[in-house]
């Protein structure tokens, strides 16, 4: 069974990909709406921007982060003439799995509104309905699986963040220690029953989340046969 | 209206007080984009648009009416209907302009175009003839000031169209909504429209009621189908008689007709025999007396006489050898009889069971 040290790293880690999840997930939403869905100059930039943290190390990401955050940061108290207090809180770990989870929420999301026909919000508007309400009711019920899809996968990935997380939010147990963070710290301190408990929770978790993003899959394929 | 395509620009100047007026015109030729365009789906048209002296749509590139204010009808070529909703939320989105939903209307709809069966089910789970069905109702439900029908029976195949046809000419008669009526089918054309516009790389080619248009259009074509219109005046074991709309008569099959009813049928112009002299005792049931207009020679060594059916009459087209037309002397002014098999008239008007 687990121990209150393992449940407390296993809730901390759940906060920050759930945080990240709904940091991410929005914005990488309405990213990938933009690029599915509208065009404009630029739109290869933002595209590539919004890739970048994919192929970037995290390590490097973190040090960008730390840089914005830091006291002279265009985000740091210096500039702002306050503190936001994020660098070493678990926030700092929600913006770290924020913006490594982004590129990945903003593809899929953008996958699936290319999914679906834009004709079909065009009939819905010639048959009546405004704009929002066209989109509301059909385009975001038909792309739905997509856009779980693509919150689970930033779900994923936040909960397996590690690089930048450990370099703006430090590795401090109870505040800031995710699993991914932990397994590292029992490793250094050749800890290696903790080690594999940690990892074995770690399994569980993302079995459990890819074995529902497949669950989605395939519902959505079976739907798609029907069709 | 103006709108730039890629090997082409459209520019289309039409007015017509025709209630349904056809778009013919080969694949390629811009009717998708017209209608499109009509419905505030392409954005760089620019397009002035009135029926019934209110405007349709009056704009400029990407300042024109929103599309939900338009008030029009579309029917695309592939239904395009709503595949996470049932047909009868598909019938429901339909009635969201029109407020709340008119009872005695959706129940008319349902029954014209014998959809009240399918409300329950799945759009995945319908034919292809069903589809379009349901999207002709959406669309009229939707309480539009004209309905664009983007060939409606393309996608089907040639079985299937002569049995959506008669549900369109219901549509027609029991509507009586202006309609634009795409279509490269000229037996559906003459069918149902009052009037064609012949579009030919994005414009007007020709203007007119379908047989004058299509019969100066249709060239060295070998066969051709007639379309002709009457009202049944009597039902025999032989057949319905019908009073054709442009005088004359013509025994026609006469299963699901009623007397008093407006029927149009079809008649392939190879299933048309020429003789000079009336026959008498023969097994063909119609025998008509025409003119003839023109004898035109197609591919094949073949020929194609045109023959106005005597007092005024519709124009037939018989296909036939040119060494018959010669060996007959068939020259426009000649009086001639056609006779048609009753079998051979393809009543369009009655719907069949899918």
């Amino acid at each position: 069974m687990l121990d209150d040290a393992a449940v407390q790293v296993l809730l901390i880690t759940l906060r920050v990909a759930a945080c990240a999840t709904l940091v991410a997930g929005p914005a990488g939403i309405a990213i990938g709406f933009l690029l599915a869905r509208r065009s404009f100059p630029g739109k290869s930039v933002v595209e590539t921007i919004v890739a970048l943290p994919l192929v970037l190390p995290p390590t490097a990401i973190g040090y960008g982060l730390l840089s914005l955050f830091a006291r002279s940061g265009w985000l740091g108290s210096r500039t702002l003439r306050f503190d936001l207090d994020i660098l070493f809180t678990w926030r700092a770990a929600v913006i770290a799995s924020s913006v490594v989870a982004l590129p990945l929420v903003a593809r899929t999301a953008r996958a699936a509104f290319e999914s679906v026909d834009t004709r079909l919000e065009l009939m819905a508007r010639t048959l009546g309905m405004s704009r929002l309400r066209a989109f509301a009711s059909v385009t975001v019920p038909l792309a739905k699986r997509g856009l779980m899809a693509a919150a689970a996968l930033g779900f994923g990935r936040a909960l397996g963040e590690f690089g930048a997380t450990a370099i703006i939010a430090g590795n401090i147990p109870g505040r800031t220690q995710t699993l991914s963070l932990a397994i590292f710290s029992a490793i250094q301190d050749d800890d290696g029953a903790r080690a594999l408990q940690y990892t074995a929770i770690t399994v569980v978790v993302a079995f459990a989340l890819l074995w529902w993003i497949e669950h989605l899959s395939r519902r959505d394929a079976r739907a798609g046969r029907a069709a | 209206m103006r709108l730039p395509l890629a090997h082409f620009a459209l520019d289309v100047d039409v007015r017509s007080d025709a209630r349904w007026l056809g778009i013919f015109g080969p694949s390629g030729s811009g009717k998708t984009s017209l209608l499109e365009s009509l419905a505030g789906w392409r954005r760089d048209a620019v397009v002035s648009a009135r029926v019934d002296g209110v405007s349709l749509a009056e704009h400029l590139p990407r300042r024109s009416l929103p599309i939900e204010a338009r008030g029009v009808g579309y029917v695309p070529q592939d239904a395009l209907l709503f595949p996470h909703w049932s047909v009868r939320r598909n019938l429901e989105a339909g009635s969201v302009r029109a407020g709340a939903s008119d009872r005695k209307l959706v129940e008319r709809t349902l029954a014209v175009l014998c959809i009240g069966h399918l409300l329950e089910r799945s759009t995945t789970q319908l034919s292809g003839g069903e589809r379009q069905r349901v999207a002709l109702a959406r669309a009229i439900l939707s309480g539009p000031r004209v309905l664009l029908l983007d060939e409606p029976l393309g996608a089907l195949d040639r079985a299937l169209r002569r049995r959506i046809l008669p549900y369109l000419l219901r549509v027609r008669d029991e509507f009586g909504l202006p309609t634009l009526f795409v279509s490269h089918d000229a037996t559906e054309v003459q069918a149902l429209c009052d009037e064609v516009v012949v579009l030919e790389a994005g414009r007007v080619e020709a203007q007119g009621p379908p047989a004058h248009v299509f019969s100066s259009v249709r060239g060295r074509e070998r066969v051709v189908e007639n379309v002709l219109a009457g009202v049944v005046t009597e039902l025999g074991t032989a057949g319905a008689v019908l009073e054709l709309e442009d005088g004359g008569r013509a025994l026609v099959p006469s299963g699901g007709v009623t007397v008093g009813e407006r029927v149009v049928f079809a008649l392939g112009s190879e299933e048309i025999l020429i003789a000079l002299d009336r026959p008498t005792r023969i097994s063909a049931r119609n025998v008509v007396a025409a003119g003839v207009v023109s004898v035109t020679a197609t591919a094949e060594g073949e020929a194609r006489v045109d023959a106005r059916i005597e007092g005024g009459g519709a124009v037939l087209s018989v296909t036939l050898t040119q060494s018959s037309a010669a060996e007959l002397e068939l020259r426009a002014g000649a009086d001639v009889h056609l006779l048609f098999k009753t079998t051979a008239c393809r009543v369009l008007s009655v719907p069949e069971a899918e």
